[in-house]
């Protein structure tokens, strides 16, 4: 399959990218691994790519109260960068680690993939529960969405035409665990279900799902997370039935829940 | 139409120029442009892996790369992975431990492994299988190719000449 | 004596090309002016063809032709995918072939295929095979056609219908064959049994997922002769399958068989009617290859079926008798299904006092039923070794001393009415039996458990033919027209090495065409090695006796007195008295040469099957919570004949397993009730990956199959068709559920932990 005719820019700065992206029918090309199979089934199909994945917003930049990761990070190294090896972030690197498979996670970017917004993708779930801001520009602005913000249905964000990942925040919490867990669907990968939880010592948690809904979303943190799922809108396919992924919902949260409550004693 | 440009590449060590529209895969770049059919076709979707090729040492689906954003980088084929004509170790083991059947999925294998022993020289059972998540194999039941990734890890571990 | 070859693990003759890719498959060869062609998929199930508009694909750069049936040089009757490889004027499955787009490159056909629009005037699907059986149903075909003449059906497994009968059901015009075995009063011995169990079971259209896409590609030679460069088992069929298509004679039909990228029964005749029309109709070498989408929707899955089944036993365990309904769904092939052997197979390899077995072959709008390794097998063995767990259990005898018990022997008569011939079916049983993971299946965690199945494939036959030259050098150069899919040539080699006296090393040997090669039925039905390797067996003693005539001139010494050892012929008892292979046939293969060219032709016809039988162990841990299975270990016990290469046996067998393991718990193809196809890419439909297969213990047993080359007989269907059933009866020790349906998805599984535990 090859997709549809498209032009291809390769600019030099961030900058001309942002003014290649103010053309309504273009999209950003990072690692391609989202778009490019989308654009040859014909699903997607722009007049330009504008080829930022040579702008070297690949970074890894661990502060005193924040984790700063470039759009352009790929799985891979999210799964071995050495800041990313502590309890606090487990959910980022255990999550990276099992998205697709190693060719995948050699050129696909956290940006891209946030950007894609496919519901059962497993990194937004991390997003959401660690409380990452995604940082975003136009040609004229930068701004920050806060990752509960950010997706707002299948394959749609809160990215307005022409603006770029260009960064996601995370904040870092003294002591805290988290982790991701997900069971996944056998053919694509993609989660069936998947959880990722961030518990901290002084007893708050934060647990997000994906996989089970039009986009992927926090549970509540003042409710009990299994009752809460009752509530959900579930998605039910020929599958999974809507039965079953609530139910599975359930399970991935608790085990998100567990591993990163070891995960916060393992800091302790 | 958008015309086709001139990109300039390097395959297995050499540079070479080819015209290509920018939407040309990377995999059709090699097979149609440069002859280089060892990376196989066999799914749309970004998933069988049997298009796998080294770009700057990590294997990568040809298949979901652009042509033009190959450009510049080194790329390495089946073709060019044991230039001298002699077989790598990892290409070695796959002979003698039975690692393919019908040779479909064997280069992208070889590419990955190669990837992965870059990183962990010494891996266990469950670590090759998991590498090898992205190839998909028909024939074998992977238990012969995992045994070739394990006893070329060895080979290579001794300092087995490439 | 030089050692014996047979029975010694070697690498692959064609290794060394497949790692370095220097292999060219069916796609990759370089024609000049080649055209590229992109099919256009009905995303109809059911419907007449209005009208083609294509003016707007014709008018996009680099279009060539947009195709249809009428524009194809097709002379043959009928409405198979041979004869009709384009739909004339009613599509009758979702990914039927419609036009063919053909262009300068892919993505200019790529692009075309959007812009050619087909009006269709939609009809009734029929998608429900049970439903469609009954009287005045909607028919899935409803435009007659004058029926064809093909011959698939023998390619696989040549077994015949049972008897026929007068006691006929009522049953719609969708039901294209019954078939009917029985003997005995099976009905009046069940009433008797001291048990019996019952069971539907169903199992769902499979994809072969061979990883290379079909591909053909056809051009004209100047001497108007067809070429045909494919990815097939099998050359001579295709050739025949292109004459019956466009009327052509065979000579001018050349069919050259590639280095096959994966196949297991699916590669038969299906590209090469579409490639070689399009050549034919524009005289431009034409390829088609097709995306994995296209593969999926437009190519020829294993049938979904259902089996009703209901064995009985006597409170010794004696097995008495079965009766069984199977309905087989064979999509839009009239041609032939499977209907034939699942009814054979559903006895097992076990004895039964009494038996009544119905078979019915139904059309539906879904797909063109292919043939995929052990075609009728793996659904027959699910249902069949199922209920002989639960038979075990209400006997509360351990299941595997059933089987051992009721296991046919040399002479039992089958449910075909022909006696057995010898074959390892008490063999494989007793290996597992004395395995440790049988022996310590009572001692394993909670929610883990082992299960145990059996199944034998008949194996077919076709008399073939080999050559095998001895070069000037004196190596040796073997030819035949097999199409070497499981490792053959491999075999090939050392079946000659070993009878003609050198090493394999020094054995080359190569796949001829239809033009050139010596006659070879297709790949399939696990024939090769018993038949086209008893060909080489004969060639090689045929050329062997003429290196011996010449080395008896030369040396002076009778040929009975001659034995040819590494390379060289030498007096026997007398080592230094000998003369060289390579000597012996420079001097005859030179200008005034003395003798004849050391060469032999050889053939084989064989007269009955050698079957192979296989048994499992399984090894499953059952997530209660999730549903998911996750298969922990895997035995197969195969008795193979004789291991040639016990490297390639061990690869039939753990790929036949694996191909179990797809069929247990993944692949399944999925329609909507429209007959829309729901699963047309590995984003959703899921086979076995390298960290879902576990480590698969292999224990080759060999009883000698006396009519094969050294004792070898055909292994590849095999070892796939029991996989599933283990695991099922795997995962009901673990968990005490039973699923009637395949696969055991984590949805199901769940679903029915949920339903035991209401």
């Amino acid at each position: 399959m090859i997709p549809a005719a498209v032009e291809h820019v390769r600019p030099e700065t961030l900058d001309e990218a942002l003014d290649a992206l103010t053309d309504p029918e273009a999209k950003a090309l990072a690692g391609g691994q989202s778009l490019l199979p989308v654009m040859k089934l014909r699903i997607v199909r722009p007049s330009v790519l504008v080829d930022i994945g040579r702008l070297g917003l690949g970074g890894v930049q661990l502060g005193d109260n924040e984790l700063r990761l470039g759009a352009l990070a790929t799985w891979d190294t999210l799964e071995s960068a050495p800041e990313l090896k502590r309890p606090s972030l487990a959910a980022l690197a255990g999550c990276a680690a099992e998205i697709g498979d190693l060719q995948v996670r050699n050129r696909g970017t956290l940006g891209g993939s946030l950007a894609h917004a496919d519901p059962a993708s497993d990194m937004p779930a991390v997003v959401l529960a660690l409380g990452a801001e995604v940082v975003v520009r136009d040609a004229r602005a930068e701004r920050k969405l806060s990752a509960e913000k950010f997706f707002l249905g299948p394959f749609t964000t809160a990215l307005a035409p022409g603006e770029l990942i260009t960064e996601v925040v995370f904040p870092l919490v003294e002591g805290s665990g988290s982790a991701y867990a997900k069971v996944e669907h056998p053919a694509s990968g993609f989660a069936l279900a998947g959880a990722a939880a961030h518990v901290t010592p002084d007893g708050k948690r934060s647990v997000a799902v994906t996989g089970v809904g039009a986009h992927p979303f926090l549970l509540p943190a003042d409710a009990d997370p299994l009752d809460a799922l009752t509530e959900a809108e579930i998605y039910g396919d020929r599958f999974a039935p809507t039965e079953y992924r609530r139910h599975l919902a359930g399970v991935v949260v608790r085990r998100a829940l567990d591993r990163a409550r070891e995960n916060m004693e393992k800091a302790a | 139409m958008p015309s086709s440009r001139t990109v300039g590449l390097v395959v297995n060590g050499e540079s070479r120029s080819l015209d290509v529209e920018p939407r040309t895969l990377l995999v059709h770049a090699l097979r149609d442009g440069l002859g280089l059919t060892g990376a196989h076709i066999g799914c749309d979707t970004s998933q069988c892996g049997a298009c796998t090729v080294l770009v700057d040492g990590r294997a990568v689906k040809s298949c979901t790369m652009l042509a033009v954003q190959a450009e510049d980088v080194e790329v390495t084929t089946i073709e060019g992975f044991a230039p001298d004509g002699v077989q790598h170790p990892i290409q070695r083991a796959f002979v003698e431990q039975h690692g393919l059947q019908c040779g479909f999925c064997t280069p992208g294998m070889i590419l990955t492994a190669s990837d992965l022993l870059s990183r962990e020289p010494d891996p266990d059972d469950a670590t090759i299988r998991r590498a090898l998540k992205g190839n998909f194999c028909r024939c074998t039941g992977y238990q012969s190719i995992v045994d070739s990734v394990r006893t070329a890890a060895a080979a290579l571990r001794e300092g087995d000449a490439a | 004596m030089t050692e014996s070859v047979i029975g010694v693990a070697r690498a692959r003759v064609d290794a060394p090309d497949k790692v370095t890719g220097a292999t060219r498959f069916a796609a990759d060869g370089h024609v000049h002016g080649l055209l590229h062609a992109r099919l256009v998929l009905s995303p109809e199930a059911h419907a007449l063809i209005q009208r083609v508009e294509r003016n707007a694909a014709l008018a996009m750069p680099g279009v060539v032709a947009v195709l249809t049936a009428d524009d194809l040089p097709l002379t043959g009757a009928g409405s198979d995918r041979t004869t009709e490889p384009l739909a004339r004027t009613e599509v009758v499955f979702a990914g039927q072939p419609v036009a063919l787009v053909v262009a300068e490159n892919e993505a200019a056909a790529e692009d075309a295929v959007e812009a050619v629009v087909v009006q269709y005037e939609p009809l009734p699907a029929v998608v429900d095979v049970e439903d469609a059986m009954l009287p005045g149903r909607a028919l899935a075909r409803v435009v007659e056609e004058e029926a064809g003449g093909g011959d698939m059906e023998s390619i696989h497994a040549g077994v015949d219908n049972g008897q026929e009968d007068g006691d006929e059901e009522q049953l719609s015009d969708n039901v294209l064959d019954t078939v009917h075995r029985s003997s005995g009063d099976a009905t009046a011995l069940l009433e008797t049994s001291d048990v019996v169990v019952s069971g539907t079971f169903r199992t769902p259209w499979v994809y072969q997922a061979y990883i290379e896409p079909q591909v053909a590609t056809a051009w004209l030679e100047p001497n108007e002769t067809l070429v045909v460069s494919t990815s097939t088992q099998g050359s001579f069929v295709t050739q025949r399958e292109l004459a019956r298509a466009f009327g052509l004679p065979l000579e001018r039909i050349r069919v050259v068989a590639e280095p096959l990228g994966g196949a297991f029964g699916g590669k038969l005749a299906l590209m090469e009617p579409l490639a070689a029309g399009a050549a034919l109709a524009l005289r431009r070498p034409v390829r088609v290859v097709l995306t994995r989408a296209e593969d999926f929707q437009a190519t020829n899955p294993a049938s979904a079926q259902v089996t009703h089944l209901k064995l009985g036993a006597r409170k010794d365990g004696t097995l008495t008798a079965l009766t069984a309904r199977m309905i087989v769904d064979r999509g839009s092939n009239a041609g032939w299904g499977v209907e034939g052997i699942t009814t054979l197979l559903v006895a097992g390899p076990y004895r039964w006092k009494a038996h009544d077995i119905r078979g019915y072959g139904v059309q539906t709008n879904r797909f063109t039923f292919g043939a995929y390794r052990g075609p009728g097998a793996p659904t027959a063995a699910f249902a069949l070794e199922t209920l002989l767990d639960e038979l075990a259990a209400e006997l509360e005898v351990d299941p595997l001393e059933l089987r051992l018990q009721n296991a046919v022997v040399e002479a039992d008569v089958g449910v075909s009415g022909n006696p057995f011939p010898r074959m390892g079916a008490v063999e494989v049983l007793e290996r597992i039996r004395e395995h440790p993971l049988w022996k310590t299946r009572a001692s394993l965690p909670a929610d883990e458990g082992v299960g145990v199945a059996a199944g034998y494939w008949p194996g077919g036959t076709e008399p073939a033919a080999a050559v095998c030259r001895v070069n000037q050098d004196g190596t040796m150069t073997v030819v035949t027209s097999a199409v070497d899919m499981s490792g053959v040539n491999t075999g090939f080699a050392a079946i000659a090495a070993e009878t003609f006296g050198l090493s394999p090393d020094q054995i080359r040997v190569v796949a001829a065409d239809t033009a050139t090669g010596p006659y070879s039925g297709a790949s399939a039905g696990s024939k090769v090695t018993y038949t086209v390797g008893a060909a080489v067996l004969k060639a090689a003693e045929a050329a062997r006796e003429k290196l011996l005539k010449a080395a008896s001139e030369e040396l002076e010494i009778a040929p009975a007195d001659l034995e040819v050892v590494d390379g060289a012929v030498r007096a026997v008892g007398s080592p230094d008295h000998s003369i060289t292979v390579a000597e012996i046939s420079a001097k005859a293969l030179r200008f005034g040469g003395r003798y004849e060219p050391i060469e032999g032709h050889g053939g084989s016809a064989q007269t009955r099957g050698a079957p192979s039988v296989a048994a499992h162990l399984a090894h499953v841990r059952v997530d209660q919570e999730t549903g998911e299975v996750t298969l922990l270990a895997h035995v197969i016990a195969q008795d193979v004949g004789r291991a040639l290469n016990p490297a390639l046996v061990e690869g039939q067998m753990r790929g036949g397993v694996a191909q179990g393991i797809g069929w247990a718990l993944f692949e399944e193809l999925v329609h909507d009730e429209s007959g829309q196809l729901l699963t047309s890419s590995f984003l959703d439909y899921a086979i076995p990956l390298a960290d879902r297969v576990p480590d698969i213990d292999t224990l080759i047993v060999e009883v000698p199959a006396p009519d094969g080359p050294f004792g070898a007989k055909g292994i590849g269907e095999a070892p796939v068709i029991a996989a599933a059933p283990a695991i099922a009866n795997a995962v009901a020790a673990a968990v005490g559920i039973r699923l009637r349906e395949l696969p055991m998805t984590a949805p199901r599984v769940w679903a029915a932990l949920e339903d035991a535990q209401a």
